[in-house]
């Protein structure tokens, strides 16, 4: 007995200190930018610190946890430079690591632009980024740290559609809007009110790349291929499938593999086998240049119609001559004349070296969404920029004129392109 | 006092939901470990219990304690076919053939359209609570301690250390390996399904072999000598990235940075206090002489 | 048909250059190096660098990675099983350190070249497709099944002709006999663990070549593939790995065709079970050294 006893008071103390340490730690500051910045009671001062669990009576900002009350002492300035925290879960790490790398650079570009011109008088952004690993839990747990310990007015993201499903529904219970940039999967929206999206979803894009290429190929049969272990690609599938049924092309071979999946040879051979007009394919950036390349390799001439994962430099230069001829639908554009688009484009090039892709700039079109909804509405809390964002019409973005549908979904021209001398040029 | 409580749970629910269904699984994988199998097949009988709880909530509409149960349940009956065959490959080879289970698992889980393939289930309702979880948790934790003093508790401790002899005295070394193998695939299956009513989603991918590994980790990382130690090591695993935020400020981006931290724990914690971290507690972390310590060790009547 | 038995080889053959370093690490030590896959992985990010940021030739690119690799195999010896040789449960716990051990690896890669995938440049390899009836194969992947060949073939021999291969396996068939004979044990192992991480390390470079793609995650599609590999060819046995990887290749491809691409995946597990149940010393199950 004596034994078990000590084992249970030192594995206590070994508990809590596990705890404490944890506790302690969430409350510091998220990124080194941060280091300077006071702390976050002026941000939210409007809003109650809402509980993230299930009681709904208004909360007494006194309930804030006794590790943040140490910093809740500044005072509140009520002249200008307020600051408003906004947080931004990114897949830094893990399979999507790579789109939130670029939707980091976007987000800070737009945040460091408004700022630096005062676009929303008076106000400063405070930008906290923190990694969502690509992981359900992970997400969850960054929009709980966001909500509860940062006190955010908003958050953007998390990057993938199966994390938003996961992590959404938490914000919509705090009553904090979230503005997705990157979720083009089905069910998101619909989680609640205080859920908005500015990426087009590939159920918008793909009817107009279907017709638009239809109007100039005119093909009578497909063969399709699809990753059937990503979500985004599946929805991209169903999408396609629909148009090309609705528009009466005959499907031919249907082909599927894994987003990870880097030989395509034996489902590309069976498509060669079907004689179809066209390759239609919806695949993440990855497995889209693995399949351009060994087509063409295998002799396969046919044109590639591709979704959303084709809509990227990177394909062009990843792909070489395999990439000329694609067709893409796309929300961005890079080659788009939209004078904003192209003063983005510098901006970026500029700061980061490299070209920007499509997810930065939803990233970057979603801080500035953020910040008219904050123009709008005159306000830098949590309800004041909801309603902000219900405001939003006809918003001149990098994506083009934006609204949001009255689901909050995304609403502007798709653009579809093609790639000719090695460039995404409209199709017309 | 309480609302200070009340405020820190809020602040870090995730965490203490999360981090008590992992230690679920923790010990899911402590009962085989315990009888010396290693057996990474438990993120497929967390997956099978998953789905099973989510279908039956949203297409049945089961009662919640129901369609708990029965996801524990519908994991161990697959735990039978399974374990009969594959429990007889020795050590290494039992682990691929569990690897290789949970991927085709996995894979079927993606195809199953009526099940949403790919795109799993969305829109679980949610209905486990803390004290859910925790009552579980101590619930386990009980049994695997009047496990400890109990013959089944020496059965399963003499076939790790030695099957062969343990075979000769008596023991019905089979039906032990099924049982421990088989009451893991329940647990497993009872932390899938309350997991699937926390998270709001069921997704395929999430029960492959990087799970089976996190599982496998947090086992290591506690201590897989005494039945605290998944515990321990599920909570510290899951705290880390909350912990490594407090080293932000000193360079610790988040990002590759934290991951490399958790790969280094991991390497020194193996290295160094291979009886986990449980190892600290009790204050003898620099074993060199490995087999005559256990051996002392086992032969006292303590844990 | 006859594309479809070209892809199979061709696919086949980088598993058999990866499972090989495997099942050689396997039969002599008896433990799983799930690091492999890391140094994999590491090896293609070295022949990139050499080439992108350094402008170096394709060989001499090739030649650094396997150093790259052999090196890493050293490290992994010292640091992930040396200090753990003398606990009972090695397989165990080399499992995790290995496990460990490919994590900061990844991690790092993680952080000095970010996750987007990397790629070479498109004229590394010159670019030839060349028919056999109503099959076309590039220049590149006929290098690669060759390249597969004569590097197992060498390893073979090593290990049969040579005095460094006797004693391999005569620590494979019992250690401490060996050492007694005066066989200087942490010298052989050293050595395996760095030519199973060469090859490894070859694979990875030719991987990152004709998929053209490199990234911090590769290695996982390959480290279970790989497993399927040397439990379908005989753990420890280096002409299994090498049969069982071009008959996985194959067979992959077949179900692909035939059952269509859902099952590709799920063909490695299921041939790896059905192995591991109906005949776990796979096909040439047997060490290093014929069993007595």
């Amino acid at each position: 007995m004596k034994n078990i006893r000590t084992v249970a008071l030192r594995t206590a103390a070994l508990g809590a200190i596990v705890i404490a340490l944890a506790a302690c730690g969430s409350n510091n500051n998220k990124t080194a930018n941060n280091a300077n910045k006071p702390a976050s009671a002026a941000a939210t001062q409007a809003a109650p610190a809402t509980a993230a669990s299930a009681t709904r009576a208004a909360t007494p900002a006194a309930a804030t946890t006794s590790a943040a009350a140490a910093s809740a002492a500044a005072a509140t300035p009520s002249g200008p430079a307020k600051t408003v925290k906004i947080g931004a879960a990114f897949s830094l790490t893990g399979a999507a690591a790579q789109y939130g790398a670029t939707q980091k650079n976007g987000a800070q570009l737009a945040v460091d632009e408004i700022n630096a011109s005062n676009y929303v008088p008076g106000v400063k952004i405070d930008l906290i980024v923190d990694d969502d690993a690509s992981a359900k839990d992970q997400a969850i747990n960054v929009f709980q740290q966001f909500i509860n310990s940062d006190k955010v007015a908003a958050i953007l993201g998390p990057t993938l559609s199966n994390s938003a499903l996961a992590a959404d529904p938490i914000a919509q219970q705090a009553k904090v809007p979230v503005l997705g940039v990157s979720n083009t999967g089905e069910g998101i929206t619909t989680i609640g009110d205080y859920i908005f999206r500015d990426s087009l979803a590939e159920a918008d894009v793909v009817p107009q790349t279907v017709q638009v290429s239809l109007q100039k190929l005119n093909y009578k049969t497909a063969a399709v291929m699809y990753a059937n272990d990503d979500a985004f690609s599946k929805a991209g599938y169903n999408a396609f499938k629909g148009a090309l049924d609705k528009n009466n092309v005959k499907i031919v071979d249907t082909e599927t593999f894994s987003t990870n999946d880097k030989d395509f040879s034996a489902q590309l051979t069976n498509v060669k086998n079907a004689k179809p007009d066209v390759i239609v394919v919806s695949a993440l950036l990855d497995p889209a240049v693995g399949i351009a390349t060994q087509a063409r390799k295998l002799g396969l001439t046919q044109p590639i119609i591709g979704g959303n994962g084709f809509n990227s430099p990177a394909f062009i230069k990843n792909a070489g001559d395999a990439a000329e001829g694609v067709i893409v639908g796309a929300a961005w554009n890079s080659a788009s004349d939209n004078p904003l688009s192209k003063k983005f484009i510098q901006a970026y090039q500029a700061k980061y070296g490299s070209p920007p892709d499509q997810f930065a700039a939803q990233a970057y079109t979603g801080v500035y969404i953020l910040a008219e909804a904050m123009k709008l509405a005159n306000s830098t809390d949590r309800e004041g920029i909801r309603s902000g964002l219900l405001k939003i019409k006809d918003f001149p973005t990098v994506l083009g004129t934006f609204n949001f549908t009255p689901g909050r979904d995304a609403q502007h021209q798709a653009v579809i392109q093609i790639v000719k001398n090695g460039q995404f040029v409209p199709l017309q | 006092m309480l609302g200070a409580l009340h405020a820190f749970y809020t602040q870090h629910s995730a965490l203490i939901q999360v981090g008590g269904i992992n230690a679920i699984l923790a010990i899911s994988l402590y009962f085989t470990l315990a009888t010396g199998l290693l057996s990474l097949a438990n993120a497929a009988f967390m997956g099978i219990g998953a789905y099973t709880g989510a279908l039956l909530t949203m297409r049945a509409h089961w009662p919640f304690p129901l369609v708990v149960l029965a996801g524990g349940v519908l994991a161990a009956t697959t735990a039978v076919p399974l374990g009969l065959p594959v429990l007889r490959l020795r050590g290494v080879f039992l682990a691929i053939a569990t690897i290789g289970f949970g991927e085709v698992v996995r894979i079927f889980f993606i195809n199953w359209s009526y099940a949403g393939g790919a795109l799993g289930i969305d829109g679980v309702p949610r209905k486990t609570t803390w004290w859910h979880i925790y009552l579980a948790l101590v619930l386990l934790l009980f049994i695997c301690w009047r496990l400890r003093r109990s013959r089944a508790g020496y059965a399963m401790e003499a076939i790790r250390q030695d099957e062969a002899a343990s075979a000769t005295m008596g023991i019905n070394v089979t039906a032990y390996k099924v049982a421990v193998f088989v009451a893991g695939a329940f647990i497993a299956g009872i932390a899938g399904s309350l997991q699937a009513h926390l998270r709001y989603i069921v997704d395929p991918n999430d029960y492959g072999f990087s799970t089976a590994v996190d599982i496998l980790v947090y086992a290591v990382v506690g201590g897989m000598n005494v039945f605290i130690g998944p515990v321990i090591g599920a909570a510290l695993i899951t705290a880390l990235p909350d912990i490594l935020r407090q080293f932000t400020s000193l360079g610790v981006q988040p990002g590759p940075d934290r991951a490399l931290a958790s790969g280094i724990v991991l390497l020194l914690v193996i290295l160094f206090l291979p009886e986990g971290l449980v190892s600290i507690a009790r204050f003898r972390p620099w074993r060199r002489r490995q087999t005559t310590a256990i051996a002392t060790q086992r032969a006292r009547a303590g844990p | 048909m006859a594309q479809q038995i070209v892809n199979g080889i061709f696919a086949g053959s980088i598993y058999a250059l990866f499972a090989v370093g495997y099942t050689l690490v396997f039969g002599i030590l008896d433990i799983l190096n799930l690091a492999h896959q890391a140094v994999f992985m590491m090896a293609a990010f070295a022949a990139l660098q050499a080439v992108l940021k350094w402008k170096w030739n394709f060989g001499p690119a090739l030649l650094f990675a396997t150093a790259i690799a052999g090196v890493l195999g050293i490290l992994i010896y010292y640091i992930a099983y040396r200090p753990l040789r003398r606990r009972p449960d090695t397989y165990f716990s080399t499992l995790i350190s290995t496990i460990a051990f490919a994590a900061i690896l990844e991690a790092l890669a993680l952080r000095w070249y970010g996750a987007r995938t990397s790629r070479f440049p498109l004229n590394t390899f010159p670019d030839h497709t060349f028919h056999i009836g109503s099959a076309a194969f590039t220049l590149l992947q006929a290098v690669i099944v060759a390249g597969a060949l004569v590097l197992t073939l060498g390893l073979q021999a090593l290990v049969r002709y040579t005095r460094l291969g006797k004693a391999m396996r005569a620590v494979a068939e019992n250690e401490r006999a060996a050492r007694v004979l005066g066989i200087d044990v942490e010298r052989v192992v050293l050595v395996s663990f760095a030519i199973s991480s060469a090859l490894g390390g070859i694979a990875g470079v030719m991987y990152g070549l004709v998929y053209n793609s490199v990234a911090p995650g590769m290695g996982h599609a390959v480290e279970l593939k790989g497993l399927s590999v040397i439990v379908l060819g005989g753990m420890g046995s280096i002409p299994g790995a090498v049969l069982g990887g071009f008959l996985l290749g194959l067979v992959e491809v077949a179900s692909v065709a035939q059952l269509g691409s859902n099952t590709r995946d799920a063909v490695a597990f299921i041939v790896l079970f059905a192995i591991l149940l109906l005949r776990p010393r796979g096909l040439f199950g047997r060490r290093l050294v014929r069993e007595v």
